[in-house]
């Protein structure tokens, strides 16, 4: 058994299919990238794999099934995702938004926060460390107190990554973590990838449109095209599909 | 880490602590000096406005949801207080908790329905909530009085020892208002604390989460529905306590007191104090609950306002009010929507720089 399964998943908008009947597997650790022009269909999968919308087929997580399952059942189960347009809590800081990662690793109700006192507050403590680990880990120390509207869209997606992670999921969904940034910033952010598939051995499933980004990066990958899986495999198979070759690198060379 | 454990408490810095021991102990001092009934009124109401307004502000501040609905709330309370502490004679602890009880039960009820509706359907729902709690209000006569209303002069004002409508102290005898004013504060001052304590915690980083971005929040585990009726839930209820208080402090309860005025009242009070800041809601209180009174009290100094028409000047008291609560909300709206909080937030950063540099 994989540790997600995706089964002959479909979703139409009205008359638009966006997704039609796409499969694949991500093992525990992996490195799993979808990539697919615009439009193709990958934020869809994305918000199909944590319950924002109900597709046809099958998903299962460690064999759980999970479509029809509620966005925040879904986060409870371990799937953790960053959003191509970033969704922060902009009015808050960053141990904040790292906290709220955490809300469904935490206990504390409405009286235990109002009393604020034994549980409430050593859960606080306890949480705050792993926050504080992973803004260290994503280099996130200088703006740890700042509300993260006024930061750097760099920054932000950091900040939004290191949210996901601190939801200890069991599989990290990143959609287009580098849209929109610079070389320096892309280079940092596949470094922060890669920390944290060596360090944390969190499977991860990557969303690009730019397919050298994640030719170096990814174990394997799916490439997409109208919503449709053309090509499943390792970097190399990618690079040799016929399919792919005409499809998505063919318009390049 | 040494940062962590400062970063945990109410408050942080030794500047915000000197602030608030001076305003508890100028709240205690209070009552030594003033005496007259008329300014005493004017804090007693300002004191049950802060309770209320620190509800809303949990609703509508923290998670975003405009309510119109806030005076059907606070009837609800006043009635309480009537029914179990006037005619039933009950302890002053137990119809205030069963004020509670019934804002947040009624508040559990009709939440889930409320708040489905986002936006502007949200205030129109919740607005029709005063208007079937005037009907109520009206026609419930055996525990309402009906359109007599009902009086709470009866209701039991003391806590152990303390009988808040007389105590002393050695060397001094406090009035009932004087008496009561420090009940509703105290009461307010909880709030505060309660509501402070949530902000920090779980719950409350929920609920800003949810007013932040609901789909992100759903996004990381928190249910939509469970933290808006939670917040639902602790408004009312505290709107109902605060109801509660202010139908002992005038002594009688009518139906038609909680009508739209007051809901618009209380928003724009959390408006001009701070919308999401828990000190907001206590400044607005202060400046604006009590702002109605004291326009009455002075209105013979205002040649253009009449009392009862014909009698000369342009618009009455009442109109008046509500355009001057319509202008401080459009005035701090455009100018300062963080309100009055902020503008002390920004005077204590001058400060700050203006100390630090030499
Ligand atoms: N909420 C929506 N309503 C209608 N159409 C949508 C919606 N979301 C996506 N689509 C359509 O579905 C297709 C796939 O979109 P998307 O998954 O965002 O692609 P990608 O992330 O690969 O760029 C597009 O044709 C897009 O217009
Ligand atoms: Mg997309």
């Amino acid at each position: 058994m994989s540790l997600l399964e995706v089964r002959e998943i479909s979703l139409s908008f009205g008359g638009v299919r966006a997704i039609s009947d796409v499969t694949f597997d991500v093992e525990a650790g992996e490195l799993f990238a979808v990539i697919g022009p615009n439009g193709a269909g990958k934020t869809s999968i994305f918000n199909c794999l944590n319950g924002v919308y109900e597709p046809r087929g099958s998903i299962k997580l460690e064999g759980l099934e999970l479509t029809g399952l509620p966005p925040s059942k879904i986060a409870s189960l371990g799937i953790a995702r960053t959003f191509q347009n970033l969704a922060l809590f902009s009015n808050l800081d960053v141990i904040s938004n790292l906290m709220l990662g955490r809300h469904h690793l935490m206990k504390t109700g409405f009286i235990a926060g109002a009393l604020w006192v034994g549980r409430a507050k050593r859960e606080e403590i306890v949480h705050r460390r792993r926050c504080e680990e992973i803004v260290e880990l994503l280099e996130l120390t200088p703006y740890r107190r700042q509300p993260i509207g006024t930061l750097p869209y760099g920054i932000q997606k950091r900040i939004e990554l290191g949210r996901a992670l601190a939801m200890d999921p069991k599989v990290l969904l990143l959609d287009e973590p580098v849209a929109g940034m610079n070389l320096e910033e892309t280079e940092g952010m596949a470094r922060y990838i890669l920390d944290i598939r060596d360090e944390l051995g969190v499977a991860m499933v990557l969303v690009e449109h730019d397919m050298h980004f994640v030719m170096d990066l990814a174990d394997r990958l799916l490439v997409l095209e109208f919503g449709q899986v053309i090509a499943v495999g390792t970097p190399e198979q990618i690079a040799n599909d016929p399919n792919v070759i005409r499809a998505y690198l063919g318009e390049a060379s | 880490m040494a940062t962590d454990d400062t970063a945990l408490r109410l408050l942080p810095t030794r500047f915000s602590r000197v602030s608030i021991g001076l305003v508890v102990a100028v709240g205690v001092l209070v009552p030594f000096v003033v005496s007259g009934d008329f300014w005493m009124t004017v804090l007693v109401s300002a004191g049950i406005f802060a309770m209320g307004a620190v509800g809303l502000n949990v609703l509508t501040g923290f998670t975003g949801q405009v309510s119109l609905g806030h005076a059907f709330f606070l009837g609800c309370g006043a009635y309480t207080a009537a029914y179990l502490g006037a005619a039933r004679g009950w302890p002053l602890p137990l119809w205030l908790l069963a004020a509670g009880v019934i804002g947040g039960v009624i508040g559990g009820i009709v939440g889930p329905f409320a708040l489905r509706l986002k936006g502007n359907y949200l205030v129109v729902v919740t607005l029709g909530l005063v208007f079937i709690g005037i009907h109520i209000f009206e026609n419930w006569d055996r525990v309402t009085g009906g359109t007599n209303g009902t009086s709470t002069s009866q209701a039991e004002l003391s806590l152990g020892f303390t009988d808040f409508r007389s105590f002393s102290i050695p060397g001094k005898d406090f009035s009932e208002l004087q008496g009561l004013y420090y009940l509703v504060w105290i009461l307010a001052g909880l709030f505060v604390l309660v509501s402070a304590n949530i902000v920090r915690s779980r719950p409350g980083r929920a609920l800003q989460a949810v007013r932040d971005r609901d789909v992100a929040a759903e996004v990381v585990g928190i249910s939509l529905p469970r933290y808006k009726i939670g917040a639902f839930v602790i408004s009312s209820s505290m709107a109902a306590m605060a109801g509660a208080m202010l139908g002992v402090q005038q002594q009688f309860v009518g139906p038609t007191s909680w009508n739209i005025f007051l809901s618009i009242q209380y928003v724009a009070i959390i408006i001009v104090g701070g919308v999401g800041m828990v000190s907001g809601a206590v400044l607005g209180a202060l400046f604006l609950g009590p702002l109605p009174e004291i326009v009455e009290k002075y209105s013979d100094k205002l040649p253009f306002l009449y009392e009862v028409k014909g009698e000369g000047g342009i618009v009455s008291i009442a109109a008046f009010n509500e355009m001057l609560f319509g202008a401080l909300l459009i005035v701090f709206l455009l100018f300062e929507p963080r309100g009055l909080a902020a503008l002390w937030l920004r005077a204590k950063a001058r400060f700050r720089t203006a100390r630090s540099t030499p």
